[in-house]
């Protein structure tokens, strides 16, 4: 009888223990499978957002040149079919990167999508496109989080190897994962004329070509040129239908120099204002003195002035503090160019450029949260064109709900 | 003890079991659970190659020449590291109804495209290729077919800036004429005069008077030719107003169902003729017009609906009368179809100033057709800056169309020639495009490395 019951306790103990332990390890198979399956929802969920993006110009479809907010998020250019994006729409995006900038003239933070010194572009809050319209417009809003990046596939770097007599370049043409042999590479190199204090200084421009080598590097170098002129390089760099632009720039005066910012996309007008007024620097300065010119990149990359009256804005004066306003200039065309303003402050010399159109100077763009520390993040990848300018577009997509989310 | 085994047993059993399913329920590779779309980026890298026709031109190059190693180097510059491809090109070969693909070359910086790969094809077609396109001509299926381009040489233009209506009527010509059997260049007023008697002007076997179409390249001026036409009670009132000139223009677009476009700006606002008005100029220096002013397009559309002369000043357009100064109009969906069918591409939006009132279809009998631009709302009323207006008449014939553009100037003619096209439609029958030798098929299949 003893012998029974001992012999009934165990195989019981044993049953039950064997079924709880075949269960978590079943359960754990099927928990893997769903956690597969649901990832694999995403990827594709990630590849159709991105079409969904690049792939339709967005309602009304000229909302990248208006001031309008769209209701419907899409960045296709509406002249082109296929995965060719508008440069005006690519601006109107908040940009995740750069620090917003802050001017107490107008009241307005600005998305800042400046590459450094000298290649400034400032969209205001008020016209740019931010991270919660877009999930809303596209329906995900609270479903899913993505950052999109849009970057220059062809990277130009130009290094400054003697500054004069002969100023020297060295130019470095690379794509996502090789150096670009033998691309065309065509320059405009723009000079600084002094016209001395108080006079409002202008450009003179130089073209030229050439070809990169087997490590896709070129050496250019400009005689007349002194340490002390400011200047600005624009390269243009091309091979078998990749087309990229890269820039440079050297000036005496980087305090006092002139702020373009955007303030209507649909009137095209841009406002000017003194660097001291945004930065902030410290004792009292000089005013700065401005020549605007706007110029458009033909298909042989020399530059085509377009012509802006004087009651433009096209030069002038501006001051920082209270009582001291800013300038207002108004582009003259939606056709994709670049603003040249040099600029004069007590003798120091510089020049400013602004991209009219995400692609006339390669801008990159990155929009939305940041995909660091999410469980789970989808990636797609699709290559653009800009204006011609060979750009990759990848979206980094995760979601908010479901089993093992972190967020 | 004998429990102990059978458990013992069943868990054997259990374990057998977890072992089999767990055999056969193999999951996926993470590169497969979250793939990167590899056709799609295969597809738009050559698209992208292909921007300015890059990589169309070449593919059809010799295999020596130097750009299949340049195509080579902006591959491998635009994808990135960790893919590898492998690009195929083939020559298409039509054999009747069969197509045979026969490689060409093929580039690649892998021996293997690992386990999974995708590919997408592309077809360029050559440089060298001839496409054929043959316009239906209007009026093969049906009456008119006769294009009438005012290019008077006694006549001068008003708002068509930077143009003569001679270069209009030229540029209009070599736009249009595919389209119609017969293209008339009206030389002079006198031969206007002619057309206006319903008599031919040509020795075109094509040339028909009747449901034809005008343009009046002159812009807001209109020929006016001597004699008959410029006399009194025909061409002008008994107050010496030319408006009455007007009239009959209207009276003669619906006896002869013409379709009269103008241009641009307000219609029928002067007449000209350079040797009638020779000391007579429009108040802003052009000789040989004259003033008729906002009584011309009233009369006109007066004659249109076959109703009596009366010199009615109302201005009706944009632009004046108390209307609104002027309206940003679009082309509407159609034209915009229109455009991509007919390869005419002026701008999509554009400043209206002299647009008619929606109006103007109840008054005279009018019905907008096919229009150029969506009309817009402006000042509490509706205008329309383009559109086909036809006349019917009280059995519901139509007799008379009226194209007015009432675009600022400078004048566009492709607007012109997008309002004839999307009303008529003529047809385009296009030449066989993959013919031997003039296509090729690129294939460019990516897979990845690295990682699992």
């Amino acid at each position: 009888m003893a012998g029974s019951t001992i012999d009934h306790l165990v195989s019981v103990t044993v049953f039950l223990g064997a079924l709880l332990l075949f269960i978590s390890l079943f359960n754990q198979t099927l928990q893997t499978a769903i956690l597969y399956q649901r990832h694999r929802y995403l990827a594709a969920k990630c590849s159709d957002l991105l079409d969904n993006m690049l792939l339709t110009p967005g309602i009304p479809t000229d909302w990248g040149k208006s001031n309008s907010t769209p209701t419907g998020f899409g960045l296709q250019d509406p002249e082109f079919t296929q995965y060719r994006l508008s440069p005006f729409s690519l601006m109107r995006l908040w940009s995740s990167i750069g620090d917003p900038v802050y001017y107490p003239k107008t009241g307005k933070t600005y998305s800042n999508i400046t590459m450094g010194f000298g290649n400034f572009l400032l969209m205001p809050s008020t016209e740019a496109i931010n991270y919660a319209t877009a999930t809303r417009l596209l329906g995900i809003n609270g479903l899913y989080g993505f950052q999109l990046t849009i970057m220059p596939i062809v990277t130009i770097s130009i290094t400054e190897t003697k500054p004069a007599n002969p100023l020297t370049f060295n130019i470095d043409v690379a794509g996502k994962g090789f150096p670009l042999a033998n691309a065309n590479v065509i320059y405009c190199f723009i000079k600084v004329i002094q016209k001395g204090q108080g006079k409002y200084p202008y450009y003179a421009a130089d073209y030229g070509s050439g070809y990169t080598d087997a490590r896709g590097s070129l050496t250019l170098s400009f005689q007349g040129i002194s340490a002390t002129d400011s200047y600005a390089l624009i390269v243009h760099a091309s091979l078998s239908g990749l087309m990229g632009v890269g820039y440079r720039e050297r000036v005496t005066s980087d305090k006092r120099y002139v702020l373009p910012l955007i303030d209507s996309m649909e009137d095209r007008r841009i406002l000017l204002a003194h660097s001291y007024d945004v930065h902030y620097y410290g004792p009292p300065e000089s005013a700065v003195f401005y020549n605007a010119t706007f110029v458009l990149l033909t298909e042989d990359f020399t530059l085509r002035e377009m012509p802006m009256d004087n009651s433009t804005g096209k030069i002038g004066k501006v001051n920082y503090g209270q009582g001291q306003p800013y300038g207002t200039l108004t582009i003259p065309t939606y056709n994709p160019g670049i603003l040249i303003i040099t600029y004069e402050s007590n003798n120091e010399y510089g020049v400013i450029l602004m991209p009219w159109g995400m692609s006339s100077m390669a801008f990159p763009v990155v929009f939305g949260d940041n995909p660091f520390s999410r469980e789970w993040v989808a990636t797609d990848i699709r290559q653009v064109i800009v204006n011609d300018i060979a750009y990759q577009a990848t979206l980094a997509l995760w979601s908010y709900e479901g089993y093992q989310v972190i967020g | 003890m004998m429990r102990t085994v059978e458990i013992l047993l069943v868990v054997i059993i259990i374990t057998a079991a977890f072992i089999i399913s767990s055999f056969f329920a193999v999951l996926p590779l993470p590169r497969r659970v979250s793939p990167l779309n590899l056709r799609r980026i295969a597809l738009t890298t050559l698209q992208m190659l292909d921007v300015n026709y890059g990589l169309s031109e070449t593919v059809f190059k010799d295999l020596s020449d130097p750009a299949w190693g340049h195509l080579q180097i902006a591959l491998s510059a635009c994808l990135p590291p960790n893919i590898i491809y492998n690009l195929t090109v083939y020559e298409v070969q039509s054999e009747g109804e069969t197509k045979l693909y026969r490689f060409i070359k093929s580039i690649s910086n892998t021996e293997s495209l690992g386990i999974a790969s995708d590919s997408a094809s592309y077809l360029a077609a050559s440089s060298n290729v001839t496409f054929h396109v043959i316009p239906e001509k209007i009026g093969e299926r049906g009456s008119g077919g006769t294009l009438y381009i005012l290019n008077c040489s006694d006549a001068n233009g008003w708002w068509i800036t930077g143009y003569t209506a001679q270069s209009l009527a030229q540029d209009l010509y070599n736009l249009l004429s595919p389209y119609f059997q017969a293209t008339i260049m009206v030389q002079n007023t006198t031969q206007l005069g002619q057309l206006l008697n319903g008599t031919k002007i040509s020795s075109s076997p094509y040339e028909s008077v009747t449901n034809a179409v005008v343009i009046n390249t002159c812009g807001e001026a209109v020929p006016l030719p001597s004699g008959y036409y410029s006399s009194v009670g025909v061409g002008r009132d008994a107050s010496g107003y030319y408006s009455l000139y007007c009239h009959t223009l209207g009276r003669r677009v619906s006896q002869y169902n013409w379709t009269w476009i103008s241009i641009v700006g307000y219609p029928l606002y002067y007449v000209t003729n350079t040797a009638l008005f020779s000391n007579e100029q429009n108040n802003w220096g052009i000789y040989g017009m004259k003033h008729v002013g906002e009584a011309g397009l009233n009369a006109f559309l007066r004659g249109i609906n076959g109703e009596n002369y009366v010199r009615d000043t109302q201005w009706i357009t944009l632009g004046g009368g108390g209307n609104p100064s002027s309206a940003l109009v679009h082309l509407s969906s159609t034209a915009q179809y229109f455009t991509n069918y007919y390869g005419v591409y002026p701008n999509a939006y554009q400043t209206a100033t002299r647009a008619v009132p929606s109006w103007i279809q109840d008054r005279y009998n009018l019905k907008a057709t096919t229009y150029i631009f969506d009309p817009v709302i402006a000042g509490g009323k509706e205008w329309i800056a383009g559109a086909t207006f036809i006349h019917q008449n009280a059995t519901g014939h139509i007799n008379g169309k009226f194209i007015p553009i009432g675009l600022a100037r400078t004048t566009d003619i492709r607007i012109t020639a997008l309002g004839i096209l999307s009303y008529y439609k003529p047809r385009l029958y296009r030449s066989e495009y993959t013919a031997n030798g003039t296509s090729r098929l690129v294939v460019l299949q990516l897979g990845q490395i690295g990682g699992i």
